[in-house]
């Protein structure tokens, strides 16, 4: 069974703190440290393990600049056997479709089986690449997959619906899945494994060579337009404790007195 | 006629017995070679045999020296059945040079011979009496009993008593006038047997005693007995560090178990010992390093090549735990604890790293916290996901040299390096730096170091992590990379010497950096000089710099860090710094110097709460702190500072007893 997964790389932004550029047009970048997309991890690891189970290849693909060549070797260094990076600045401003284009150029010419990619990102969050993806190459998908089976030339995926429902579905392959995170524990890349990578080349491509021009993709063909991105504002009632450790730990404790969480 | 023993009296045909005696040796041999291949897979090879060696070859394998430590009952009962058995066998091979080589065995020579081998047959048999009653009246708890056990002691016991009887049956047929010298056979008791019925049924006693013999040099390499030829092989192995095979040098999946590691798989005699002390066990966790090194020998035999009845004949003794299994391998805080006991030098944690090493390697059964610290320790250079501004916060309001920046965090710059400075650098280390609670280390240290005006910095922000974390969670390319960075950092400097907060760094930088082979792949550590703080605090102590008065008396009690103790054999430096103090009072607790307990922190367990079991090791430390008594506990190690101090908090004592790094007690005791 051949795979192609889509990754992508972004900032990891858990614990830092954000700050964004004066214009409000980006979030400051530079101190962050940038990390495989979780849900595309979880695909990463579903495409290897079905691999795994039924052999086959999988080809990791992304669109980014050259330092996305981490999350590349990542995948390879997980098991994928193929990486394409598409590396083009026309690409920026894109929407959901212009990002899908790019990746169906990229891919449409190789025989694959089946495409999986994260349900979204954690840095735009749109949640409709992979599913555009799947119309522009006009075959069935499943979005929010926990599970994946294969029999024979068919697929039973679970989705994750609200309030822990699951549903089983059954598709034809070629498909396109969407994976949720949480789909399986992904396994730990070490040092080790990408030092094992590095010297697997890394198929390299931009919109030129994928033969597709500014009206498909970038800010002109977005039909969305960005106008400004602000952190939330303060809401009410949000207190900020500052002060050492043990100050902060006093009053946070007479809070929750004065509250009444405490009785 | 002069004394001596006619050699296959009544026998035939010997050529039977030859025969038989050549098919033995040959299992024998099979075994042994077979096992021996295995060996050869681990890497590290065979080091060369020089005098240090056989000086403890022979005070541990020939006198047994580490089975007498801690319990002098097994250790007794282990030299007699060594001796008696060795007597027997010395005796027998000196029958075979008597009768092929050189006649000695007649005369006076030979009776004090003969009493020999009866003293020796007395000591066998009784002291395998023993160990039945102590494994199966006084049931030794740290025994784990299996069927082989049993066959083991009925087999040598047969062998022994039928001996006897083949003795007492010749005496009865011959009656020499020199049998008062064979005084146990002559004892025994035959059931009125004449000369005439002994002379007739002593080939049947031959036979079955020979047999028994025979079938017992057989057995040996497929059994515990194996522990003849691999206890000392072991420790001839044992007190040499395999060096680090950079990762690039590696064999994708290859074997990660050193040669040592599988001679210690077949070295163990499951005694238990390791299992008596380990804190993991005792902290009643699913793990003990016995039950490691079973599984791992299990598992080593089952996917060796070569013949398959070998195979089964070496697995058919006993199997390990069958619910032992690789997520168990987190569970060692490489305390080193067993290394300590173990009578035949084995060192497990060791062993346990190297397995550490193939499950990283493979990725896919890596414990899920212990991945994300290890994750951060490559982003953040720390396992504790800080940034790099937050490790130079701890000093903010201490105006301290910055080595990085080779001037005053406040004041005017100086151009000359660490090394033409003679600045100390004082690596403070991640979780030093970055825990609230070990900080209070660092600044009572710094404060120490400006009091007895020593010229010292840190590397501020630009301190790198050593890598400790990716060594004992088996991360080596992680472990490398860190080493290299720190390395690097080191050198772009000029420092040289470096004293650590944490005995984790201080064992990282000082024993594990030069693991790495010389050469222009890796870079060369060397020119580094590593100390503990507490080595140097009594550098300082010793030259007058560090005055200390007593402000009232008085009881502490002291936890060896174990990478402090065991590691490194600092066991009495702290004690004497405390000792120095005035007003002091030390009371050790139940466990201590040697056999310290291990506070549940090192070997990144620090990262891994959800090993623990229901009862913490930390906890179990902290009542013995709590059993002597004293006010206050003093440790000095980051890492024991923390697990004691949420101990003491998670067990109420907060009124009765206070958890102290060193330094901070120093500070408060030190002279205006
Ligand atoms: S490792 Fe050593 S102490 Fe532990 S059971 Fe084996 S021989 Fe005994
Ligand atoms: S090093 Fe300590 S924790 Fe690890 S197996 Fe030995 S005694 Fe147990």
């Amino acid at each position: 069974m051949n795979i192609v997964v889509c990754v992508k790389q972004v900032p990891e932004v858990t614990d830092a703190e954000l700050t964004i550029s004066s214009d409000g047009s980006r979030i400051l970048a530079d101190d962050l440290e940038m990390d495989i997309n979780e849900w595309d991890n979880y695909a990463v690891e579903t495409a290897v393990r079905l691999k795994e189970a039924h052999g086959g290849t999988v080809t990791a693909v992304t669109m980014g600049d050259e330092d996305s060549e981490d999350v590349l070797r990542q995948a390879l260094a997980m098991g994928a056997d193929e990486a394409i990076l598409i590396d083009d600045e026309d690409f920026e401003g894109s929407d959901a479709v212009g990002i899908a284009r790019g990746l169906h150029a990229a891919i449409k010419d190789r025989p694959f089986d089946l495409l999986l990619a994260g349900v979204q990102s954690a840095d735009n969050g749109w949640g409709q690449v992979g599913l555009v993806l799947a119309e522009l190459l006009q075959r069935p998908y499943a979005s929010l997959v926990v599970d994946v089976q294969v029999d024979g030339d068919r697929l039973t995926v679970q989705r994750e619906l609200e309030s822990n429902t699951l549903e089983r579905v059954s598709l034809p392959l070629p498909a396109v899945l969407t994976i949720q995170s949480g789909a399986n524990t992904p396994r730990y890349v070490s040092i080790l494994g990408i030092r094992r990578v590095r010297n697997i080349d890394i198929e390299e491509t931009d919109a030129d060579d994928l033969g597709l021009d500014e009206d498909q993709i970038g800010v002109k063909s977005s039909s969305v337009q960005e106008l400004k991105l602000s952190l939330p504002a303060m809401g009410e009632g949000a207190e900020m404790l500052t002060g050492s450790v043990e100050e902060i730990c006093d009053q946070t404790a007479r809070i929750i007195r004065e509250k009444g969480g405490l009785q | 006629m002069l004394p001596g023993r006619p050699l296959f009296w009544q026998i035939q045909p010997i050529w039977l017995f030859y025969s038989l005696a050549f098919i033995a040796v040959c299992i024998f041999a099979a075994g042994l070679i077979y096992r021996i291949r295995l060996w050869k897979t681990g890497t590290g090879g065979f080091p060369r045999i020089n005098s240090r060696h056989l000086i403890r070859l022979f005070s541990e394998a020939l006198l047994g020296k580490k089975i007498w430590s801690g319990d002098f009952a097994a250790g007794f009962m282990h030299f007699l059945i060594f001796w008696g058995f060795a007597g027997l066998f010395v005796g027998t091979v000196l029958l075979s040079v008597h009768e092929y080589i050189i006649t000695f065995l007649s005369g006076t020579i030979y009776l004090v011979y003969s009493a020999t081998l009866e003293i020796a047959g007395a000591m066998l048999v009784l002291s395998l009496g023993w160990a039945v009653v102590r494994r199966y009246v006084q049931r030794v708890s740290r025994l784990e009993n299996r069927g082989s056990d049993a066959a083991v002691l009925i087999w040598i016991g047969g062998a022994a008593v039928s001996g006897f009887w083949v003795e007492a049956v010749r005496l009865t047929a011959l009656q020499p006038q020199w049998q008062g010298w064979s005084f146990i056979a002559a004892a025994m008791p035959l059931a009125g047997m004449g000369s005439h019925t002994a002379t007739v049924w002593y080939p049947v006693f031959w036979w079955v005693h020979a047999l028994l013999s025979l079938g017992l040099i057989a057995f040996i390499p497929y059994s515990k007995l194996v522990h003849m030829m691999t206890a000392p092989a072991a420790i001839y192995l044992s007190d040499r560090t395999a060096g680090i095979i950079p990762v690039d040098e590696r064999i994708p999946d290859g074997e990660v178990h050193t040669v040592a590691d599988f001679v210690g798989f077949d070295a163990c005699t499951r005694c238990g010992r390791c299992a008596e002390v380990c804190p993991a066990t005792r902290a009643g966790e699913p793990f003990s390093p016995r039950e490691y090194l079973l599984w791992a020998q299990q598992r080593a035999y089952e996917n060796a090549g070569g013949n398959a009845i070998l195979r089964r004949g070496i697995l058919a003794t006993g199997t390990a735990d069958a619910l032992f299994n690789l997520h168990r391998i987190w569970h060692c805080t490489t305390c080193n604890a067993c290394i300590e006991v173990c009578p035949v030098s084995l060192r497990p944690p060791d062993a346990i790293r190297q397995r550490r090493s193939a499950v990283v390697e493979a990725g896919v059964e890596m414990p899920e916290m212990l991945a994300q610290s290890l994750k951060n320790v490559f982003k953040y250079d720390n396992p504790w996901e800080a940034t790099k501004k937050k490790r130079a916060k701890w000093s903010k309001d201490l105006d301290l040299t910055d080595l990085s920046k080779n001037k005053k965090r406040t004041g005017k710059t100086e151009t000359t390096d660490a090394k033409a400075t003679g600045d100390i650098c004082y690596f403070v280390g991640c979780t030093t730096a970055l825990d609230t609670r070990a900080q209070g280390l660092a600044r009572s240290f710094a404060f120490l170091l400006n009091r007895a005006g020593v010229a010292f910095g840190t590397l501020g922000k630009k301190e790198p992590c050593c890598g400790d974390i990716a060594r004992r969670g088996g991360e080596d390319g992680l472990f490398e990379m860190k080493r290299e960075d720190a390395l690097d950092v080191f050198n772009k400097y000029a420092i040289t010497d470096v004293v650590t907060s944490s005995p984790h760094c201080y064992h990282t930088l000082k024993h594990d950096y030069p693991l790495y082979p010389a050469g222009p792949a890796c870079v060369d550590s060397s020119n580094l000089r590593i100390r503990h703080y507490t080595e140097f605090i009594w550098e300082l102590m010793e030259k007058g710099r560090l005055v200390f008065d007593g402000s009232g008396p008085v009881t502490i009690t002291y936890h060896d860090p174990c990478y402090l103790g065991r590691h490194h054999r600092l066991f009495d430096l702290p004690r004497n710094i405390l000792a120095a103090v005035p007003g002091v009072t030390l009371v050790e607790m139940e466990h201590h110097r040697e056999d310290s307990l291990c506070c549940g922190g090192g070997g990144d367990r620090m990262w891994q709460e959800e090993l623990d079991g229901e009862m913490k090791m930390s906890a179990l430390r902290i009542e013995e702190a709590r059993e002597t008594g004293a006010r206050l506990l003093i440790t000095a190690c980051p890492l024991c500072l923390i697990m004691l101090e949420d101990a003491r908090k998670a067990a109420g004592l907060e009124k009765d007893l206070e958890v102290l790094d060193l330094n901070e007690f120093l500070v408060r005791r030190i002279s205006d």
